[in-house]
């Protein structure tokens, strides 16, 4: 079942002649993980706040074409400091926000907090007060706070940008965890190593539009390589002059040598 | 009277109470029963419950810095109502004010704003009420940390604070404009943040953990506002 | 009210209360304490800047209890600058200082008997010195009382006036094309 549908879908921001979208069509089933990919203002966070109802909803401007959502969806922004409520004095309180706000009753409120916590190693900070928290551990709240509110489309802006290896590691674990649940993921990233394991679609924007779809194979294409989105493997072999196709991974070049 | 364990209405019911009675009754007896209950307040156990939870003795000693707060607060409006009044003026309306500082004081030390939050969820207060409260205390020493560095900033550029009126008005726009226009930036990211939390206008949040309000503390309110009638209508009919 | 309404409020409110550290750094006797409430006005209107006032009234009475009493002042602040800016009158600062200085007159105005009955007009230091000068001049108690608001009042709200003008000036285009009032205030549409 289709989570997210766009067709031809152009969104132009208040005030601004150029489309931050520009005629993108694309669909995201329950149980997958789509990547979006490309270079910076290419218009991947806009996809993810039109995903949301964010935009123009909030944002103003205008859109076009059709956005046909199947389930409520949850967005984790770029900055998630400022998704902090500002009004919860533990992190158990501050995940229990969002489900507060749904209106759901308090043993549903618990059950999806105490997952989110678990799900993200965040018991044994549960009692602790947000404002004391490093970046990565905030980012980590955040993350459970969107997740406990129980969305079926879950939305990702560059969530491994605060986290150190090991937490990025255990994030991209979660996201296919979530598409394992049945939830659709659409998630931007310039995190590009990660995407084999965790995407299963990639879509390349550029200026807005799409320029490709396709596997995490894209990834290793020349022209991907060319446009500084390939691998660091495949940017490599394409980098030293190597003859194509280029490995997507250390395991992919590995088997090319032997 | 502990007040952290009281419902944050009453507290709030109390501390509007007092400066309302320290005004309606004749001065300056009134102001003095009134400031007397307000100080005394602060000397309750629990009137600071930041303090007492650094393990030393949830004696006194906390009291002692709230009640200390308050005077130091009230007393330079005594040093200024000398100034300009006589005596006997000076006493009524140092009361009164005394009354006031002492009770809000009290307030913001047995006041725990996560009860208070709860509180008002409960009694079916919308939560966009509670966030704007919290949002602009957690807003203003990030603004105002901000300011610091745009004066250093500036000053890094040359930009002397110094001079006539003209030249400091002229440093003052060139502080004050990169404080505001940042600050107004974060808007739209606020927006799509309170979106991404659900706190939209118009919902029904489920309160957490609602503090107890027990039918004694709601008769306790109602006393409390039937009194200021009361002694309103007395001083006046 | 939209969520991007809701949002502006408590971030005006937190101008009001920062703008201090600026007025500390260049030793002017300013308050610009109604700053974001005027600017929040100018920007979204009347509701907004009332709500922008109260908040603002609020969470200084939690640092200073004797501003609870001032809250009138700010709803009337918040009044006077949507008058302002239907008027269009941030459009330049011609039209935004006298502007301000009237609003000086009726800050004045306003304050001065909740000054008199409630603190007996000690609010401030400078607000009782400037009072005990009027007394010393022959004003009468009210008098003197009003004199020592309008000194702190007078200049502060032309300021004030004279920097939301600038704000609403700076504000990219696409940015003040959110508020449902910028473009007016400033006689853009």
């Amino acid at each position: 079942m289709r989570s997210l549908t766009l067709e031809s879908a152009s969104f132009w921001y208040p005030a601004t002649e150029a489309p931050a979208l520009r005629e993108v069509s694309l669909e995201v089933a329950q149980g997958e993980v789509v990547a979006l990919v490309g270079a910076l203002g290419a218009g991947a966070s806009t996809l993810l706040l039109v995903a949301a109802d964010l935009a123009p909803r909030v944002t103003g401007g205008r859109l076009t074409g059709s956005v046909a959502r199947g389930d409520r969806s949850g967005i984790v922004l770029p900055t998630p400091w400022t998704q902090a409520s500002g009004m919860a004095f533990t992190v158990w309180d501050e995940v229990a926000f969002g489900p507060a706000n749904l209106g759901w009753p308090t043993h549903e409120i618990a059950r999806q907090v105490d997952r989110a916590l678990e799900q993200l190693e965040l018991v044994p900070l549960a009692s602790r007060d947000p404002a004391t928290l490093s970046g990565g551990e905030l980012q980590r709240v955040i993350i459970a706070s969107i997740l406990a509110m129980d969305p079926g489309l879950v939305l990702f802006d560059e969530p491994a940008a605060e986290l150190d290896a090991e937490a990025a590691r255990a994030l991209w674990r979660l996201i296919r965890l979530q598409a394992k649940e049945g939830k659709a993921v659409l998630l931007a990233t310039s995190a590009l190593d990660a995407l084999p394991d965790v995407a299963d679609r990639v879509v390349w924007l550029e200026d807005g539009a799409v320029r490709a779809i396709g596997t995490p194979e894209l990834l290793a294409d020349v022209a991907a390589c060319d446009a500084g989105l390939g691998t660091s493997v495949a940017s490599v072999w394409w980098a030293s002059g190597l003859p194509g196709p280029y490995p997507l991974t250390v395991a992919h070049a590995l088997q090319r040598w032997r | 009277m502990t007040g952290g364990r009281l419902h944050p209405f009453t507290l709030l019911a109390i501390a509007g109470a007092l400066p309302a009675l320290a005004w309606i009754l004749p001065a300056p007896a009134g102001g003095a029963w009134t400031a007397t209950v307000a100080l005394v307040l602060t000397l309750t156990p629990g009137a600071s419950p930041g303090l007492t939870s650094t393990g030393s003795s949830p004696g006194w000693r906390p009291g002692l810095v709230v009640l200390r707060t308050a005077v130091l607060t009230a007393a330079p409006f005594w040093l200024f109502l000398l100034l300009l009044h006589d005596v006997p003026t000076t006493i009524a309306i140092g009361l009164r004010i005394t009354t006031m500082v002492a009770s809000f004081v009290w307030l913001v030390a047995a006041l725990q704003p996560a009860r208070l939050v709860e509180a008002m969820v409960a009694a079916g207060w919308s939560a966009s009420v509670a966030y704007l409260l919290a949002a602009t205390l957690s807003a203003v020493p990030v603004l105002k940390a901000r300011a610091r560095r745009i004066v250093e900033a500036q000053r890094c550029r040359g930009l002397s604070p110094g001079g006539g009126i003209a030249a400091r008005l002229r440093a003052l726009r060139a502080l004050a404009l990169p404080l505001v226009l940042s600050a107004l930036h974060e808007v739209d990211e606020r927006a799509l943040a309170l979106e991404t939390r659900g706190l939209v206008p118009g919902i029904r949040r489920t309160p957490l953990a609602p503090p107890p309000d027990p039918a004694v503390e709601q008769a306790a309110r109602w006393a409390l506002l039937l009194a200021c009638l009361f002694a309103l209508f007395r001083r006046f009919v | 009210m939209s969520i991007r309404l809701l949002a502006l409020i408590p971030v005006a409110a937190a101008i009001s209360l920062a703008l201090s550290a600026v007025v500390d750094a260049v030793a002017l006797p300013l308050f610009l304490d109604t700053t974001g409430t005027i600017l929040a006005t100018a920007l979204a209107g009347p509701t907004v800047g009332i709500a922008t006032g109260v908040v603002t009234s609020a969470v200084n009475t939690l640092r200073n209890p004797t501003f609870w009493p001032f809250v009138v002042v700010q709803i009337i602040v918040a009044l006077y600058a949507w008058v302002a800016a239907r008027a269009g009158l941030f459009r330049s600062f011609r039209t935004a200082i006298p502007a301000g200085l009237g609003l000086g007159v009726i800050a004045s105005v306003t304050s001065t008997p909740i000054s008199y009955l409630v603190f007996g007009c000690t609010t401030t230091g400078g607000i009782a010195l400037t009072t005990a000068l009027g007394k010393a001049l022959g004003l009468p108690p009210l008098g003197a009382c009003f004199f020592g608001s309008f000194v702190s009042d007078f200049g502060d709200k032309a300021v004030t006036f004279a920097l939301v003008t600038s704000v609403l000036h700076a504000l990219p285009r696409r940015t003040a094309a959110r508020f449902p009032w910028a473009l007016r205030a400033i006689g853009a549409a």
